[in-house]
This record gives structure tokens, C-alpha cells and sequence, in this order.
């Protein structure tokens, strides 16, 4: 489904973002960073915290422009998407509104764009999504991973172009963050949609992505990237492999190089 | 869930045990007036200093269509005053919201406005509207205005963590930002704003009936201590406690409503 011969879906050339901080003085947060994520094509980016890999999604929802270089979005800036309502995002926080219900939440992405609710569509991503028989369920009610749950449905119920998720699973525990990994695995390949995963969790990203770009903390800059050679679908048993757990030391020692210190 | 814990817990308590049960949480309040009749009685005092709580119930029983009229009056005018503020400062609220132009015009005189001591606006007022029931509305509206426009004003902002961006990414427009976002967030906020507005209305409205001595329980009261009967005065004061203490415990129960929902 890759296909990295036409417009890329998401293209970075020579970003750097710089914020001008209270006290007068600026912080870098990308420097010259070029990269791309191709139609159908699943990128996660990988960083240690405070490297600009939230920036750099942020960037492509159109949340902050660029202090110099370019990014486009299926050719186009991202505000043009963000118009058409063809950015799809789901964030660490679920950002799920308390006073709806789950049904009424995935729904809203329909109201904000003026079109007609599609009723099926609402229904075949709560089942996608496993939660059938809490469609009346409020955020409250819910746990932590069936609040990303519906937050993931309602990142898609416009079928998006992009779909960019900012550390989705963050505040999950690991036990729940790893099943989540294997349902949007599920989920994801239902679509195919060009995806931008931020994450600073090396198996999360190795698991999930096609790619994996890792960034250098601040400023954030690309140090590394890795095409996954595992097939699509993958079986969570991928996670067991030998080479998988190769990739992980390798990826982990590229994010925190531990320079022959002894640990 | 839900429907078994209410199948398998304690069986509801009766209409009778209901009311027997909140009864005997204002047994402080019966206290207060076995303790004030006892004082009355053993001290011997003269009714013009301090009547009986007897007498006073008694006056009430003998005249009730005075009481009724009044109680109308005062209940009618403390109403209309909390739903013109109530209006008045969620619209300017949401127009300081709207814009930071308005917002820099709205807010300081919205607060320099609500700084004048009620009883000085008064004579003004009166001079203005005439000293009649529309001065009192308008007493009582400036009085609930207030709470309205500062609560609503910071509810506004109120918003559940991430949802803004959400907003932004999904290209919503600024009516639907208000309509989808901003406004429900501030629902809770809102509801403390009438909780504080109706406990001063009836206030409110007394005092302005009081000093302009036209028409109400306040005119009741005024008169009944310029004529030494001082049961009419402790009458038309049960009179206003009653409403008073029945508009709060309404706005008391619809703000747990709205907190149980919203949270």
C-alpha cells in the first residue's frame, strides 16, 4: 500500500521551529529537519521527551507555523486540510467532551464540519473499536484505554486523509498501552490511512509503524531512520521475536546512547 | 451496571420517611424558636421589643391574602430582576469572549459597574425609572448581574485539557466553538453564578422595597416597624426567608445536577 512515488502525504523541507519564551529569550525546538511520510504509509516518530516531536506534529495539524521552512500536507498547507476537515488527531489527553456520550463524541467531528451525521459510520467504528453496548456511556463511566478507544473512533469518523496521534497511549498502563498497540494495529489496517505517530516508546513504534524516524533531543533533529521489516498483518507474537528485540536495543540505544558509560 | 446496583442495594426510603428525615435535619431551627419563646415568656417581654414566634404565625394565619399579595409581589420582581442579569451578564460575558476588543471595553466596566455599592445606585436609579417596580427590577438585575458575567466569563474558558487544539484541527468555526465548546464547559460555572444571584435576589429586592417604601414584602416591613408591629415585620421576614431558602434549595439541586453530569 506504500507508495512513496507519488506527493508524499506529509512533507517536511529544512523546519525549524523556534518559540520566543517569556523571559525574552527563544527556545529551538526543530532545526532543519526534512523529512516525509508517503500515501498509506504509517511513520512513528521516536524521541526522548522535550525533542520537538510534539512540535513537529503540531506543525502538520496547522497548531503552530513553521519559523522558516516548508510543510506540506498532501501537497498543500495544512490549514487548507484543517478547512476541509481532513485532518484526523487523537492526543495524550482524550480530550473527549464530559457532558456527551460516547456516541455523541464520536459524532461531533460531523457537527463541526456541518454534515449530516452517518449514523452506520458512528455505529461501525464503535464496533471497531470493541465498544458496543456503551454507546450511551459517558467519558466518566468509561476506563482510561476505552476513553483512547473512543477517541481513536472519533479521530476517524470523518475517514481522514492523516491521521496523527500524539502519544495516544501515554497515560495507559503498560499492560493496557500494549493491548491498545495490538487493537490499533487492527484498526489501522481496516483503513490504511497516512499516519504520524509520535511516541517515545520504542516497542509501541516498532510495532505499529512502517517506519520509525528517531529524533536527537533539543533541538529535535532526525538521527535515524528504520524501514520495520516485519509483514503486515503482524501478529502480536512479532513482539517475541529475536529481531524484534534486536531492534528495540538498537532503536533505545540510538535514543539514550549510553557512550561506553557502564551501564 | 447501573440498574443491578440499584436492583441489589438498599430499597428507597418513603415519600413520609423522606420528609420525616429532612424535617429532623432542621431541628436547629426548632430549637431556635422553643428557646425564643421561652425567652420571651420568662423575661416577660413587651410585645413591641419582642414578639412570641407564636404571635408572629398568628399574624400570618389571620392575614393571608396581605402576606400572599406581598410575598407575589416581592417573589414576581426578585425573579425578573435574577432573569434580566441573568441574561445581561451571560450575553456580555460571552461578547467579552467573542472578541478582545470587546473583552477590553466589557470588563472593566463590567467590574467598576459592580463595585457600586447597590444602596448608592438607588436614589439614581429611582430618579431615572421612577419610584415604582421598575427601579426595583433593576436593582435586582444589577445585583445578579454580576455573578453572571464574572462566572460565566471564566467558565467560558473552563475547557476539557486538549480540546481546543481538537477544535482547532478539526476547523471548527468560532460559533461552533461557542456552541459545541465553550458555552457547556461554562454550564457549572453558570450554575454557581445563579446560585449566588438567587440567594441575593429576594435580598435585593426587599432592600430597594425598603428604601423606596412602595409596594412588596420590603414595604410591608418598612411600614410594620414604623407602626411598632413588630409581628408583621418578623411575618413579612419568614415570608421572604421561606422564598429565599425555596429558590436555593431548587438552584442547589439543579447545580448537583449539572456537577454530576459535567464532571
Amino acid at each position: 500500500m506504500t507508495d512513496r512515488t507519488a506527493a508524499p502525504a506529509i512533507d517536511f523541507r529544512g523546519v525549524t521551529k523556534s518559540f520566543r519564551l517569556p523571559d525574552g529569550k527563544t527556545l529551538t525546538a526543530l532545526t532543519d529537519t526534512s523529512l516525509s511520510v508517503g500515501k498509506g504509509e504509517f511513520v512513528a516518530l521516536l524521541g526522548p521527551s522535550g525533542c520537538g516531536k510534539s512540535t513537529l506534529l503540531r506543525l502538520v495539524a496547522g497548531l503552530e507555523a513553521p519559523s522558516s521552512g516548508a510543510v506540506a500536507v498532501e501537497g498543500r498547507a495544512p490549514e487548507e486540510l484543517v478547512k476541509a476537515h481532513r485532518l484526523g488527531i487523537a492526543f495524550q489527553e482524550h480530550a473527549l467532551l464530559p457532558w456527551l456520550t460516547v456516541r455523541q463524541n464520536i459524532e461531533l467531528p460531523f457537527r463541526i464540519a456541518g454534515r449530516p451525521v452517518m449514523r452506520e459510520r458512528v455505529q461501525g467504528l464503535i464496533n471497531l473499536v470493541g465498544l458496543a453496548g456503551f454507546e450511551a456511556a459517558r467519558p466518566k463511566q468509561l476506563s482510561g484505554g476505552m476513553r483512547q478507544r473512543v477517541a481513536i473512533a472519533r479521530s476517524l469518523v470523518l475517514e481522514p486523509e492523516i491521521l496523527l496521534l500524539d502519544e495516544p497511549f501515554g497515560a495507559l498502563d503498560a499492560v493496557t498501552r500494549r493491548q491498545m498497540n495490538v487493537e490499533l494495529q487492527r484498526i489501522w489496517s481496516e483503513s490504511r490511512i497516512s499516519t504520524l505517530l509520535v511516541t517515545h516508546a520504542v516497542e509501541e513504534a516498532l510495532f505499529l509503524a512502517d517506519r520509525v524516524i528517531v529524533l536527537s533531543g533539543r533541538p529535535g533533529k532526525v538521527v535515524r531512520t528504520l524501514e520495520v521489516p516485519f509483514a503486515r498483518p503482524r501478529h502480536p507474537d512479532v513482539m517475541r521475536t529475536a529481531q524484534f528485540h534486536q531492534l528495540v536495543d538498537e532503536l533505545t540505544e540510538t535514543l539514550h546512547p549510553t557512550d561506553g558509560a557502564g551501564h | 451496571m447501573s440498574q443491578s446496583a440499584t436492583a441489589n442495594g438498599p430499597a428507597r426510603p418513603s415519600l413520609v420517611g423522606r420528609i420525616g428525615r429532612t424535617l429532623l435535619n432542621f431541628w436547629g431551627i426548632a430549637l431556635i424558636l422553643v428557646l425564643w419563646e421561652a425567652l420571651v415568656v420568662l423575661n416577660d417581654f413587651n410585645v413591641i421589643v419582642m414578639p412570641r414566634p407564636w404571635a408572629v404565625f398568628a399574624d400570618i394565619w389571620a392575614n393571608p391574602g396581605l402576606y400572599l399579595q406581598n410575598f407575589m409581589q416581592t417573589a414576581w420582581v426578585a425573579m425578573g430582576g435574577l432573569v434580566l442579569g441573568m441574561i445581561a451578564g451571560t450575553t456580555i460575558a460571552v461578547l467579552a469572549w467573542s472578541s478582545r476588543i470587546l473583552n477590553g471595553l466589557l470588563t472593566p466596566i463590567g467590574l467598576i459597574f459592580s463595585s457600586i455599592p447597590v444602596v448608592a445606585m438607588i436614589p439614581v436609579l429611582a430618579r431615572m425609572l421612577g419610584y415604582g417596580t421598575e427601579t426595583v427590577l433593576a436593582i435586582v438585575a444589577i445585583l445578579s448581574f454580576f455573578p453572571f458575567f464574572v462566572f460565566t466569563g471564566s467558565g467560558l474558558k473552563l475547557l476539557p485539557a486538549g480540546s481546543a487544539d481538537l477544535f482547532s484541527v478539526f476547523g471548527a468555526k468560532k460559533h461552533q466553538r461557542l456552541f459545541h465548546l465553550a458555552l457547556p464547559s461554562a454550564l457549572p460555572n453558570w450554575t454557581v453564578a445563579l446560585r449566588l444571584a438567587s440567594a441575593n435576589a429576594i435580598l435585593g429586592a426587599m432592600v430597594a422595597e425598603f428604601l423606596m417604601g412602595t409596594s412588596g414584602l420590603g414595604q410591608m416591613l418598612h411600614a410594620a416597624s414604623q407602626a411598632f408591629n413588630t409581628e408583621r415585620a418578623l411575618g413579612a421576614s419568614v415570608c421572604a426567608t421561606i422564598g429565599s431558602v425555596t429558590l436555593f434549595v431548587l438552584v442547589v439541586s439543579l447545580e448537583a445536577r449539572v456537577r454530576e453530569r459535567w464532571t
